[in-house]
């Protein structure tokens, strides 16, 4: 296996994907579009999502599918996973479903290696959290589902061990539970990266609530309204590949939600992981992490309502499903967005710094978009390399027969892309090229750089249908530095650390939170975009505890990827 | 019904003002009433008034002269102080009922819509044949949501005169706003019987509308619009209809259009009002809620809203008194508490703002308890 970085297969891949993609991206006066839609036979992405569509209209049949990109195996290039339906209590396949995992051939393309390296799933899976929560350099994943989550250990060698039972997150400790977004983060700051478990309604053990016919005269998909909610849950990572449930008594538990979008960011920059769960029909929820009591245990504050992130500004419960966390604003505070079903519009909380948020999401164009759409995954990230964080939100109606129903509001809905004019969202998805102008049922939605040209590309996973992979075209004559951190100390994936890079007289800085989006997990490299600077001047890492050190980086190099190791420095070489 | 409502008002007032009676007035004062008579008659109403005032300072104590002032003031717009003088000719005459029926019909030009049926009630229980008293008591009784009076009101004459539209109409109305659609539609295809028009299809989008059938009500509104867009309460419900089938712009413009010819329309004062909050058109939205506010004195969606105005106004303290208010009287109020949880955090009274919080989840989990999927095991 190739451990080459950056430049040379960079420059290889370009030159196969340029041949690739010549037509399609070059094809028409004025350049290419800013995202590219590439299809299934140019991927070689052929996987369809299952979303075991019945006329009895079971809702996990609708709430899928998550994907993620992650480098499974450990050689600079973003692989795909993509997760599926399965057998359940109301569900049995004709055929059989698996979720799938795509390694990436280095050249624009893929192949499946989902058998070899044993992921293919086996429950109606919802999504995967991704983090390598023994420290062995290898990325672990967690596929949360409608019935049996599964933990796949990663083994180091292209294949994975469902470790679930062994490591205590067996079936038994999920009854009753339907786990949707799942967060790898270090909420007591030891060095290991603890598990956090969005459980969704509580849909029957056995026989499930029908809401009956709609004017159709057709079962539809009860809104979550109807469902009574659940606690979500929370593991410590025991540090010997075991995780103890440690939620019971805390606010975590006394908050009975319908938790499907979880990020892990520290929202008042106390050092501390903080979690911010999107609950459908029901109030958010901010848990703040209060440290540990004198018994050493996390106490966790739920304070949505006092932060002004619970409720709409008419004091209604709002139906959340993506979510993310970014200083979009760039005043050193992260700010949280969520996404909500038609005419709630969705939710931009800037952070005040006092552990209370504004909902600025009419100032920044985002709620006039989307008071008709239903947003699920989404991300704040730099598509165009300015050094701002932009936006880019997949949406479709969870209602399969809303075309029926409604004038303007339809069950495929259109992505969005928010440009960041200095700290001011914009709405650029008419420009953004012809991707945007299509519809799609959409639902997880990660980003990754999977040609690794510096330019952050897209995957979105659309309910019952194949999903779309966007390569990004945006910014080329803009430079950046890509950087993995790699964690000793701290955990090893550097989940909430903070950068911080001058590069044209500007300084900028992002923290590396844990999840966002909706099922669907990021590749864990940081893309730091300078614009037309020639360098970076320098760059600061502020690891997260329990070292807590920060370092400044010289002499870096410009346009490619490095990695970084808490206290041994930089190499340009691929971090093992 | 307002249709038949609107000009009423002056009608009434002429009307009577035409079978006053003259006599053991000074000579100079009669000519005064004479010349303001024939002034407010021709429809010069702004020369009748001073007229009319200059007659009364000479003869205080004429209560047709002072009901004929408070005539020409509402014909003038001038509600307030046509209120004014009807009630000083009801102190005289406490039982004269077409004054107290002006008085009601000025408060209702004055979107004092409860003060207005309190009158209209009183003329009603005196005078319960008197048709124009019913039928502004059901319009006032519709505005403040007192469907079950309405129907009460109506339902009698329904039997006495089954084929009057616009009695079937309100009373279908109000039938479909209680929540009583199959009897609503009776009366509904009572109305299709002469004939598609724009009555009949308001009334169908009005059922369909209390089923959540929100497209094909838009589809009877838009007939309704095509052949009668002047029929009250078309453009509100018409723009309810788009703004629930997700198309709030368009919404906000047929909200618009019917606050332009009935400014005291409760719903549409609402509903654009919380669009412009939505659109963070905060100043328009507070007009809105106020207005409703004024239709509906006691209303607490109204109320709420203007709480909440307060509050993303920064006017916490006013907001504060407002919110402990409405939760007092409805304490099942989930929203109002939730933003009063909000105004204790924001004023640093974190007990008060724990206590608020505590309401909000156990009224959510009782209003969960009583789902009917929580129930299915």
């Amino acid at each position: 296996m190739s451990r080459r970085f950056a430049n040379i297969d960079r420059r290889q891949f370009l030159k196969s994907a340029a041949a690739a993609f010549a037509l399609a991206r070059y094809g028409r006066a004025g350049g290419p579009h800013l995202f590219e839609e590439i299809p299934p036979d140019a991927s070689g992405i052929h996987w369809v999502h299952d979303n075991a569509a019945s006329v009895d209209h079971y809702l996990p049949e609708t709430m899928g599918p998550g994907c993620a990109f992650l480098d499974y195996d450990n050689d600079g290039w973003m692989d795909i996973y993509l997760v599926n339906s399965g057998p359940s209590d109301f569900y049995k396949p004709s055929k059989p479903i698996r979720n799938a995992l795509y390694k990436n051939n280095r050249d624009g393309t893929f192949t499946d290696v989902t058998e070899a390296a044993g992921v293919a799933g086996g429950s109606f899976g919802m999504g995967v959290a991704v983090g390598d929560y023994d420290n062995d350099g290898f990325p672990d994943m967690f596929v949360t589902a409608y019935g049996r989550p599964i933990l796949y250990r990663n083994n180091g060698n292209g294949t994975f061990t469902d470790v679930s039972e062994k490591a205590g997150l067996g079936a038994a400790v999920f009854e009753n539970h339907w786990t949707t977004s799942a967060v790898w983060f270090d909420f007591d700051n030891d060095g290991r990266l603890d598990l956090f478990v969005c459980s969704f309604v509580d849909y029957g053990a056995k026989s499930h609530f029908s809401c009956g016919d709609n004017k159709l005269g057709k079962h539809f998909y009860c809104i979550p309204r109807v469902f009574k909610g659940t606690a979500s849950l929370l593991f410590h990572n025991n540090g010997d590949g075991t995780f103890s449930q440690v939620s019971r008594g805390t606010d975590i538990e006394k908050a009975t939600g319908k938790g499907l979008g979880v990020v892990a960011v520290d929202v008042n920059n106390d050092g501390r992981m903080d979690l911010f769960v999107a609950n459908d029909t029901v109030q958010n929820f901010l848990f703040m992490n209060r440290g540990p009591d004198a018994a050493g245990k996390t106490r966790w504050e739920e304070i949505a309502l006092a932060a002004e992130v619970g409720f709409s500004t008419d004091g209604r419960a709002r139906s959340g499903m993506g979510v993310d966390a970014a200083d979009f604003d760039g005043d050193g505070w992260q700010d949280l967005f969520v996404a909500n079903v038609d005419q709630e519009m969705f939710s931009l909380y800037k952070n005040m710094k006092n552990e209370t948020f504004t909902d600025v999401a009419f100032k920044n164009q985002v709620a006039q978009a989307t008071r008709l759409l239903s947003g699920w995954g989404l991300r704040f990230f730099d598509y165009d390399n300015d050094g701002l964080l932009d936006l880019f939100l997949a949406n479709g109606h969870p209602d399969d027969m809303i075309d029926n129903y409604s004038q303007q509001v339809k069950y495929k809905e259109p992505l969005l892309l928010f440009h960041n004019d200095n700290g001011q969202l914009r709405n650029v998805s008419a420009e953004a090229g012809p991707v945007f102008g299509k519809s799609f049922p959409a639902r997880g939605l990660a980003i990754g750089d999977y040609d690794n040209d510096g330019l952050v590309d897209v995957l979105v996973g659309n309910n019952g249908g194949a999903p779309v992979l966007l390569h990004n075209n945006a910014g080329a004559d803009h430079h950046w530095l890509g950087v993995k951190l790699e964690g000793v100390k701290c955990n090893r994936d550097a989940v909430g650390a903070r950068l911080t890079w001058p590069a044209g007289g500007v300084t900028r800085s992002r923290v590396r939170n844990g999840g966002g989006s909706y099922l669907s997990a990021h590749d864990p490299r940081e893309v730091l975009g300078v614009g037309t600077a020639k360098a970076v001047e320098w760059l600061e890492v502020r690891w997260p505890q329990p070292s807590g050190r920060t370092e400044r980086f010289t002499s870096l190099p410009i346009d490619r990827y490095v990695g970084i190791i808490e206290g041994k420095g930089v190499s340009q070489s691929p971090v093992k | 019904m307002r249709i038949s409502l609107r000009g009423a008002f002056g009608l009434a007032g002429i009307a009577w003002l035409a079978g006053m009676v003259w006599g053991q007035q000074p000579p100079a004062a009669e000519d005064l009433l004479r010349h303001a008579i024939e002034l407010h008659q021709s429809g010069n109403v702004t020369a009748a008034i001073p007229e009319y005032r200059a007659y009364l300072k000479q003869v205080p104590g004429n209560v047709m002269a002072r009901s004929n002032l408070g005539a020409a003031l509402a014909r003038a717009g001038l509600y307030e102080e046509a209120i004014a003088e009807y009630r000083k000719a009801l102190e005289s005459q406490p039982g004269n009922a077409p004054v107290r029926l002006n008085l009601g019909l000025a408060y209702y030009k004055a979107m004092k819509i409860s003060q207005a049926a309190d009158e209209v009630a009183r003329v009603v229980k005196e005078q319960p044949s008197n048709r124009q008293a019913i039928f502004l008591l059901a319009d006032c009784d519709l505005r403040l949501g007192e469907n079950q009076k309405v129907i009460e009101l109506l339902s009698p004459l329904e039997r006495q005169s089954p084929d009057d539209k616009a009695l079937i109409y309100m009373l279908g109305t109000a039938l479909i706003r209680d929540n009583q659609p199959e009897r609503g539609q009776v009366l509904v295809d009572r109305i299709l019987r002469d004939g598609d028009s724009a009555e009949a299809r308001l009334l169908m989008g009005a059922t369909k509308m209390s089923v959540h059938d929100f497209a094909g009500a838009l589809a009877d509104f838009q007939k309704a619009v095509d052949l009668n867009p002047s029929l009250p309460d078309l453009y509100s419900y018409y723009g309810m209809a788009l703004a629930a089938t997700g198309d709030t712009p368009n919404a906000a413009v047929a909200f618009r259009k019917e606050l332009a010819s009935n400014p005291n329309d409760y719903t549409s004062n609402v509903q654009l009002g919380v669009l412009l909050k939505q659109e963070e058109n905060y100043a328009e939205a507070r007009k809105c809620f106020e207005r409703a506010m004024e239709v509906r004195p006691g209303d607490a969606s109204a109320r709420y809203q203007l709480a909440a105005m307060d509050l993303l106004d920064g006017h916490t303290d006013e907001a504060r008194i407002a919110l402990e208010k409405l939760t007092r009287e409805i304490p099942q109020f989930v929203e109002a508490h939730v933003s009063l949880a909000t105004v204790y955090y924001r004023l640093k009274r974190k007990e008060d703002g724990d206590r608020e919080r505590a309401i909000v989840l156990r009224l959510n989990a009782e209003s969960q308890a009583a789902e009917p999927g929580a129930k299915v095991k």
